[in-house]
């Protein structure tokens, strides 16, 4: 009842309000930020309350309330919010290398590597075949020649594959979940972060070669190497600057944690290096190069300091979406994503038994993989800029079934992180283990 | 360069700056930092250096927006009702009317200029002289407070003249605010969109509303709930709404969100950590707007530089002579002297808060004089606020009784 009269207020208040000023000087970039927060975690509250994860709810209340639905916040409004998108992402990548230990990534190395090239095989060869043999039910594709199928499904594969660090941080940062589940997901996504980004740039170059492109200008391996190899200079120099920085100082970490992802973000822009293996380095860098109680402290003020920021960043990324395309590309949306859920889940369950992980791991981890957010979304905007006969179609397709991963992807991890029993009591659910969930 | 990196590297200087030299410098040496950020500002703005351009200036709206209206939480969070109590009437009396008095009497001169040796048109000239009135009454609030904390460890805080110097200063700004916003709802133009135009009076309830909904809003949003990171999300996501909704609606910030600040402090169990919260983000919003508003200064084509010099020696004589009437009318004079309007001589962050929301309504009128006039101000008189404090309290016969005593 709170929750819908806090609803109620809020979309009023904003409605009567609408005639009466105009845009100018960013007001209308606040009145959506001060909104969307007090709308989408309202919304994230319901969600919980319904068992679902917040992020949800977060998502649900930017499709609501965005310019696809009741249009109280506008695209102009969405444009200027982007630097939130970018500073909750570059929190997220932080936070993300911030959970790993040297220790442990020496021990499971292994293991991870594994289970993230399984699945990300089977998924990549999955889709890619389906995509081909498709071609016929896809509007865009109905009357192309093979060499452009081919192209299309290659790049549709080396997409769809990619994972959603942004999800699994938020997942794990409002669930509070540790437990093996949890570590060997993150792993598994952040590693496989790195890979897709690899295989991407060499796709792109590969149908190059055989699909007509919008410019001249091509991706050179030296530069993916840059990319990459820069992105772990850039970052391992902002992760000691921070370990200084705590080692010396340790005051203000609320300011400094947004100052230095802030910093972080812009300088690998402007080094044009991988934002988020940046950021996920100078976390690594910082967490095993600083003293536990003080890297402790900056973790917790910048999940402080994150906490609106991530709010604001699903309901972005819901108001976003564009729920007419969704549902015209169902029917081909549903085979897709159950071909690629399908492929995930044998890639996991072979990997997971090859690694010989524990079976909770083998069991629970594939929930984890499902989602899909800001890194796929980026490479499907890329992807409609490159080539322009069949981009834009390819892009509405791959946006569709991002917004449909990202969704039910959110809510599987959640389920299987309360069913491996990983949940912290005062997280977001008590610990409930699958037996006692199901006593029968 | 990109703006996103230039606020970052600001951010950073400024906090490096005010850790490593300013801090120190205003505990040793008493004087108060701020002024300096105005300059970096202008230095860097697109009327210097030109490092930040215009359109970076402009890309800010959103951050200073919300640095003036947290500014305006920050001063309503101080309105604790149990602890105004406990202060008695006659000093809420002379406070109110020394600032009254300042404001009419700032306001009337800078009428009579602008009119009769500026030539512009009663009607235009009219805002403006009551908003300079309005920050000429404003008292830089970070000097009070050095020179407090520095009095304080003299053993002289609770000296009746310290006592009627700080509740000045709050009421001047309360007194500021009010005038400011009251005077946007009356010169308010008429909204875009085809509906009736609100009448000043709606525009005064309206500006009201929203400050008391989104206090509303907190209450709701929090329940029950004692989370420190919900605390602090349902209280930037008030302050931001309502701050947002003003400036949407071509109102100021300052009021609704000093409404919430009062509304919160005072029905709130978690009073302590509202204030703890408000001050730990001021610090780094306050930065930005001084910098910013260094670098949205623009040269007004009527303000030459005895115009401006003029504003600040009468804001100077109002000052004194408001305090002096305001505490011959109280019959207060053996308790505090004549001469406590020189501890209201310093102007701080209020002004630049009240004369930029101003400067970036584009409906003002003018909007760079007005401007100009409170920065020249500021730069002249912030830096030795808390010296103008402590020298007004040290100065009175009390104080130098009682150093003669403990001479002897």
């Amino acid at each position: 009842m709170r929750r819908t009269v806090i609803l109620l207020i809020v979309f009023g208040f904003v409605e009567l309000v609408r005639p009466l000023g105009s845009s100018g000087y960013g007001s209308q970039a606040l009145l959506a930020f001060g909104f969307l927060i007090l709308a989408a975690y309202t919304v994230g509250e319901i969600a919980h309350a319904i068992h679902a994860p917040a992020i949800v709810g977060y998502m649900a209340a930017g499709v609501i309330f965005g310019p696809a639905g009741l249009q109280s916040v506008s695209n102009e409004a969405l444009a200027r919010l982007e630097p939130v998108s970018g500073l909750a992402i570059a929190l997220i990548a932080f936070l993300a290398g911030s959970e790993l230990r040297w220790e442990q990534v020496r021990e499971e190395w292994g293991g991870l590597l594994k289970i993230m090239g399984t699945e990300l095989a089977l998924s990549a060869v999955g889709l890619g075949i389906v995509m081909y043999f498709a071609s016929g039910y896809i509007p865009f594709l109905q009357n192309s020649p093979t060499s452009e199928v081919v192209a299309v499904a290659l790049l549709f594969a080396s997409v769809a594959i990619v994972h959603s660090p942004a999800v699994t941080i938020a997942l794990l940062s409002e669930t509070r979940a540790k437990g093996p589940v949890a570590r060997t997901t993150l792993g598994v996504v952040l590693l496989a972060d790195i890979v897709v980004v690899l295989l991407f740039t060499g796709t792109m170059a590969s149908v190059r070669a055989f699909a007509p492109t919008a410019g001249t200008g091509g991706t050179s391996f030296a530069l993916i190497g840059w990319d990459i190899v820069g992105a772990l200079i850039v970052g391992a120099i902002l992760g000691a600057g921070i370990a200084l920085y705590l080692r010396f100082v340790a005051e203000e970490l609320f300011l400094f944690a947004i100052v230095a992802t802030f910093l972080g973000a812009e300088v690998a822009r402007i080094a044009h290096v991988e934002t988020l293996l940046t950021l996920i380095t100078a976390g690594f860098v910082t967490e095993n190069f600083s003293h536990r109680p003080r890297s402790q402290a900056l973790r917790n003020a910048m999940e402080r300091s994150a906490a609106p920021v991530f709010v604001v960043f699903f309901a972005l990324a819901g108001a976003k979406i564009d729920v007419g395309t969704v549902v015209r590309l169902m029917p081909i949306l549903i085979p897709l994503a159950l071909v690629r859920l399908g492929a995930i889940w044998a890639g996991t369950h072979i990997g997971g038994t090859w690694a010989r992980a524990p079976k909770t791991e083998v069991r629970y981890v594939w929930m984890g993989l499902v989602s899909q957010s800001g890194v796929a979304i980026g490479l499907a905007m890329i992807v409609a800029e490159t080539f322009p006969t069949f981009g834009a179609g390819l892009r509405s397709l791959l946006l569709a079934l991002i917004a449909l991963n990202e969704t039910v992807g959110a809510v599987l991890f959640r389920r299987a992180l309360v069913a491996a029993g990983e949940v912290a009591v005062g997280g977001a659910d008590i610990p409930v283990p699958e037996a006692e969930e199901h006593p029968a | 360069m990109s703006s996103s990196l230039i606020l970052v590297l600001i951010v950073i200087g400024g906090y490096v700056a005010a850790r490593l030299a300013v801090d120190f410098i205003a505990r040793r040496f008493l004087v108060v930092a701020g002024a300096e950020y105005l300059l970096l500002g202008i230095l860097l703005g697109p009327r210097a250096s030109g490092l930040m351009s215009s359109n970076v200036v402009d890309s800010f709206g959103p951050f200073i927006t919300l640095a003036i209206g947290w500014m305006g939480a920050v001063i309503g969070a101080e309105l604790y009702l149990p602890s105004l109590l406990r202060i008695r009437g006659v000093v809420y009396q002379t406070a109110l009317l020394e600032a009254l008095l300042t404001t009419a009497t700032v306001s009337g001169v800078m009428y009579a200029i602008l009119i009769f040796l500026l030539d512009v048109s009663p009607p235009v000239a009219l805002a403006p002289s009551v908003i300079l009135g309005a920050i000429a009454a404003t008292t830089s609030s970070s000097g009070v407070a050095v020179a407090v904390r520095r009095l304080a460890r003299e053993g002289a805080a609770r000296t009746p003249v310290l006592q009627q110097v700080r509740v000045a200063a709050g009421t001047d700004g309360i007194v500021a605010i009010l005038v400011f916003s009251l005077l946007l709802c009356m010169t308010h133009p008429a909204p875009p969109a085809g509906i009736r135009p609100p009448t000043p009076t709606e525009w005064a309830v309206i500006t009201i509303a929203i400050g008391v909904i989104a206090g509303i809003l907190y209450h709701l949003f929090l329940g029950s709930e004692r989370d420190p990171d919900r605390l602090f999300i349902a209280l930037a996501a008030a302050i931001t709404l309502a701050s947002g909704t003003a400036i949407y609606a071509r109102l100021s910030p300052l009021l609704p969100t000093m409404l919430i600040g009062a509304i919160l402090v005072n029905t709130s169990q978690n009073r302590t950590a509202i204030a703890t919260a408000l001050h730990r983000v001021q610090r780094p919003l306050y930065l930005v707007l001084l910098i910013f508003a260094g670098a949205a200064w623009r040269p007004s084509a009527r303000a030459s530089v005895w115009l401006i010099l003029v504003y600040v020696i009468i804001r100077l004589g109002a000052k004194l002579g408001s305090a002096r009437i305001a505490t011959r009318l109280g019959g207060r004079v053996d308790e505090l002297g004549l001469n406590w309007g020189r501890a209201l001589m310093g102007h701080g962050s209020l002004a630049v808060a009240i004369a930029l929301n101003y400067r970036i309504l584009d409906s003002s009128a003018l909007p760079n004089l007005v401007f100009t006039a409170a920065l020249v101000s500021v730069f002249l008189t912030d830096v030795l606020s808390a010296r103008f404090v402590r020298n007004a309290v040290q100065g009175h016969p009390f104080q130098q009784q009682r150093a003669i005593g403990s001479a002897r």
